[in-house]
C-alpha cells in the first residue's frame, strides 16, 4: 500500500472519530450535570409509620391530618384510606352528614369506599395495608396499595 | 470651570437634543444604550394606535419587577420555616416593604396581562407572517416564560396559595405519561413540597428565567430591526414603493456588502425620508421614558390603592376551601376541574386533558398558524384586514373562551369548587386554623 492511499482514511478516521469523541463528552457532561436534579436522599418522612394502639381509635372515622389519612373503625376490624385526591393530589374532607368525602380543589366526590362518585378524579381513593409492630402500635405503608374492602381485623 | 462643566453636560445630553440630523443618527449609532434603536423612525410606527405600545409596556414591567424583586431578594429568607415569616416583615417592618411587594405583585399581574394584548394585536395586525414568524416564536416563548415567572414567584411566600397552587402545578406535571412522575420528583427534588422544592423554584424565579427572558428580549428586539421594523412599515414600504426610484440591485445598506441585493432594512432606510419619519432621538427615546414613567404610576398607584395580603401560612394537612389560582391560572384550572372523561371503564384524568393536551394544543396551534394563513400580503400591518375575518373569528373564540373560564374561576367557582352565581351567597365553611 503506498503512502498516499493511507493518508486520506486516517484523515477522515481522525475527524470523524474526533467529532463524534466532543459530542459524545458534552452529552455525558450535560447528562452528569442534570442529575444533579435528581435527589439521592430524601429527608423525607418514611412512608411506613406508626400511626398509634387500637383503642386510640374510636368507632368511625378518625383523620389523621399530619399523615393525610382516614382510619376506619367497625368494631374489631380497621382499613386505611388515603385523603390525598386522585385528581390533583389536594386533600380531601370527610362530610359525616352526607358519609362522603369533598375534595374542595376541584369539587371531586369520593364515597364512604372512597370510590370516585362525582367530578374530575378519575381513580378512586388508595387503600394502604395495615400490620401490627411488636409494641402493639399500628403501622400503615403508604407505599404498598390494597384491594378496596381489605380489613384489618384485631 | 463654568464651560468645563456645560461640556459635561453637553456630552451627557447630547443624545436628547441633537442640532443636525448627522448628530441625530449619531446619538443613537455611537451610543451603546441606543444602538438597537434605527436612527429614523417612521411616524405609523411612533403612533399609540397602532401598537398601543403593548411590548414596550411589557419591558417596562419587567424593568420595574426586577428592580424591586433586586430589593425584595435582600429581605427574603428561601426556607421553609423562615419564608412566611420573612414575607410577614417585608410587609410589616421593612419601611415601605409592603410596597415593594405590592407593586412586585401588581406589576407580575399586569405583565401576564399586558404580554397577552401584545399577542392578541400582533396577531390582529396578521404581524406574524413571512420574516416575522421568528419573531412570533420568539414572543410565544416570552408569553410562557412570563406565566413560569410569575407562577414560581407565587410559590415563594410559602403560604397556603402557594402550597396548593404548587400542589396542584405538579399534579398536572405528574399527569403527563410515561415521564410525569419523574418529572414532579425532579421538580419538587421528592415526593413531597419540601425545602428543596422551594429552593428550586427561588433559583428559577430568581435567575434562570429573568435570565432567558433578557436573552430572548435582546433576540426579539434585535429581529424587529431585522424584519424591518413594526409590521405596519410593510404597508409604508408597499404603498412608497411604487412612487420612489428603485434601489440598485448591487446596492446593499447591511452586512458590509456581504449579500447581495437588499434586504428589508434596507428597503426600510430607503423609504424613511422627512415626511413620513422623525428622528429617534428624542422622539423615540421621550416616548418610551414616557411609557417608563406612565407604567411605573400605574403600578404604583395600583399598590397603594390596593396592597397584595397573604394567606396563611403553608399547612399540608388543610386544603382551602375553595383552593383557587391567581386569575391567569384559572381558566386552566377551570379545565383541569371540567374535563375528565370515561371511556369505557378507564377515566382519564381531567389534569391530563384540562392540564396538559388543552394548553398543549393551543400552543401547537400558536406554532403552526403562520403556515396555515393563506391571507395575502396586504393585510400584514393592518388591523382587522377584511381577508382576515374568518381567521380573526376563530382567534377571538378562542380568546374569549379562556377569558370566560377565567370569569367563571373567578366569580361563580365556590367551596369544593360548585357553582355559584356572583348574586349568591357561598355557604359557611368550616375552618381548621
Amino acid at each position: 500500500m503506498s503512502e498516499k492511499e493511507d493518508k486520506v482514511p486516517r484523515r477522515f478516521f481522525l475527524e470523524v472519530f474526533g467529532k463524534v469523541a466532543v459530542v459524545v463528552a458534552l452529552f455525558a457532561e450535560a447528562f452528569g450535570a442534570l442529575k444533579a436534579f435528581i435527589p439521592q436522599v430524601l429527608y423525607e418522612p418514611p412512608s411506613k409509620f406508626k400511626i398509634g394502639k387500637p383503642d386510640d381509635f374510636p368507632e368511625g372515622i378518625t383523620f389523621l391530618p399530619e399523615h393525610k389519612l382516614y382510619i376506619f373503625r367497625s368494631g374489631r376490624g380497621f382499613h386505611v384510606v388515603s385523603a390525598i385526591c386522585t385528581h390533583l393530589k389536594c386533600v380531601t374532607d370527610w362530610n359525616s352528614s352526607q358519609r362522603e368525602f369533598y375534595c374542595s380543589c376541584h369539587g371531586s366526590v369520593f364515597s364512604e369506599n372512597g370510590a370516585n362518585a362525582e367530578g374530575p378524579a378519575p381513580r378512586p381513593l388508595s387503600w394502604h395495608p395495615l400490620s401490627f409492630a411488636p409494641d402493639g402500635n399500628f403501622v400503615v405503608d403508604t407505599g404498598k396499595k390494597v384491594e378496596r374492602y381489605y380489613k384489618f381485623t384485631i | 470651570m463654568k464651560e468645563r462643566l456645560l461640556l459635561l453636560w453637553r456630552n451627557l445630553t447630547w443624545t436628547w437634543a441633537p442640532d443636525s440630523n448627522r448628530q441625530a443618527s449619531e446619538a443613537v449609532v455611537k451610543n451603546f444604550w441606543l444602538h438597537w434603536f434605527p436612527s429614523r423612525i417612521s411616524l405609523r410606527g411612533l403612533g399609540w394606535g397602532f401598537s398601543f405600545w403593548l411590548g414596550t409596556i411589557s419591558a417596562c414591567l419587567f424593568v420595574i419587577l426586577a428592580l424591586t424583586g433586586l430589593l425584595l431578594l435582600f429581605v427574603y429568607i428561601p426556607s421553609i420555616r423562615d419564608a412566611y415569616w420573612s414575607m410577614k416583615d417585608i410587609d410589616n417592618v421593612v419601611v415601605f416593604g409592603w410596597l415593594l411587594r405590592s407593586q412586585h405583585r401588581w406589576a407580575a399581574q399586569l405583565m401576564v396581562a399586558v404580554v397577552f394584548f401584545h399577542l392578541v394585536r400582533v396577531f390582529f395586525t396578521a404581524a406574524y407572517r413571512d420574516q416575522r414568524v421568528w419573531n412570533w416564536y420568539i414572543g410565544i416563548a416570552l408569553f410562557v416564560l412570563t406565566i413560569f415567572l410569575s407562577f414560581s414567584g407565587y410559590v415563594l411566600p410559602w403560604d397556603q396559595l402557594a402550597y396548593w397552587a404548587l400542589t396542584i402545578a405538579t399534579g398536572i406535571a405528574a399527569e403527563l405519561p410515561f415521564f410525569g412522575e419523574d418529572i414532579r420528583f425532579a421538580l419538587l427534588g421528592g415526593n413531597i413540597l419540601g425545602q428543596s422544592s422551594l429552593i428550586r423554584f427561588f433559583v428559577l424565579h430568581n435567575f434562570f428565567l429573568p435570565a432567558l427572558v433578557v436573552i430572548l428580549f435582546a433576540l426579539h428586539m434585535w429581529r424587529i430591526r431585522k424584519d424591518g421594523g413594526l409590521a405596519c412599515m410593510d404597508r409604508l414600504i408597499h404603498e412608497t414603493k411604487s412612487k420612489k426610484i428603485p434601489v440598485s440591485p448591487t446596492k446593499t445598506y447591511s452586512l458590509l456588502g456581504v449579500t447581495e441585493g437588499t434586504t428589508i432594512q434596507a428597503a426600510t432606510t430607503e423609504i424613511l425620508d422627512e415626511s413620513n419619519s422623525v428622528r429617534t432621538s428624542p422622539n423615540l427615546t421621550r416616548r418610551i421614558a414616557l411609557v417608563l414613567l406612565v407604567t411605573t404610576i400605574a403600578t404604583l398607584v395600583l399598590a397603594l390603592a390596593f396592597p397584595v395580603g397573604l394567606e396563611e401560612p403553608a399547612n399540608p394537612a388543610v386544603t382551602p376551601i375553595p383552593a383557587k389560582a391567581p386569575w391567569y391560572f384559572l381558566w386552566l384550572q377551570e379545565l383541569t376541574a371540567i374535563t375528565t372523561i370515561k371511556i369505557g371503564g378507564k377515566s382519564i384524568s381531567g389534569g391530563l386533558i384540562g392540564g396538559i393536551i388543552i394548553p398543549g394544543i393551543l400552543g401547537l396551534l400558536a406554532v403552526v398558524w403562520p403556515f396555515l394563513d393563506r391571507s395575502p400580503k396586504e393585510a400584514i400591518g393592518v388591523w382587522f384586514h377584511k381577508t382576515r375575518n374568518t381567521q380573526n373569528i376563530v382567534f377571538t373564540i378562542i380568546c374569549l373562551a379562556v377569558i370566560s373560564l377565567i370569569i367563571i374561576g373567578v366569580y361563580m367557582r365556590g367551596p369544593y369548587w360548585k357553582f355559584y352565581w356572583p348574586w349568591q351567597s357561598w355557604p359557611e365553611m368550616p375552618t381548621l386554623f
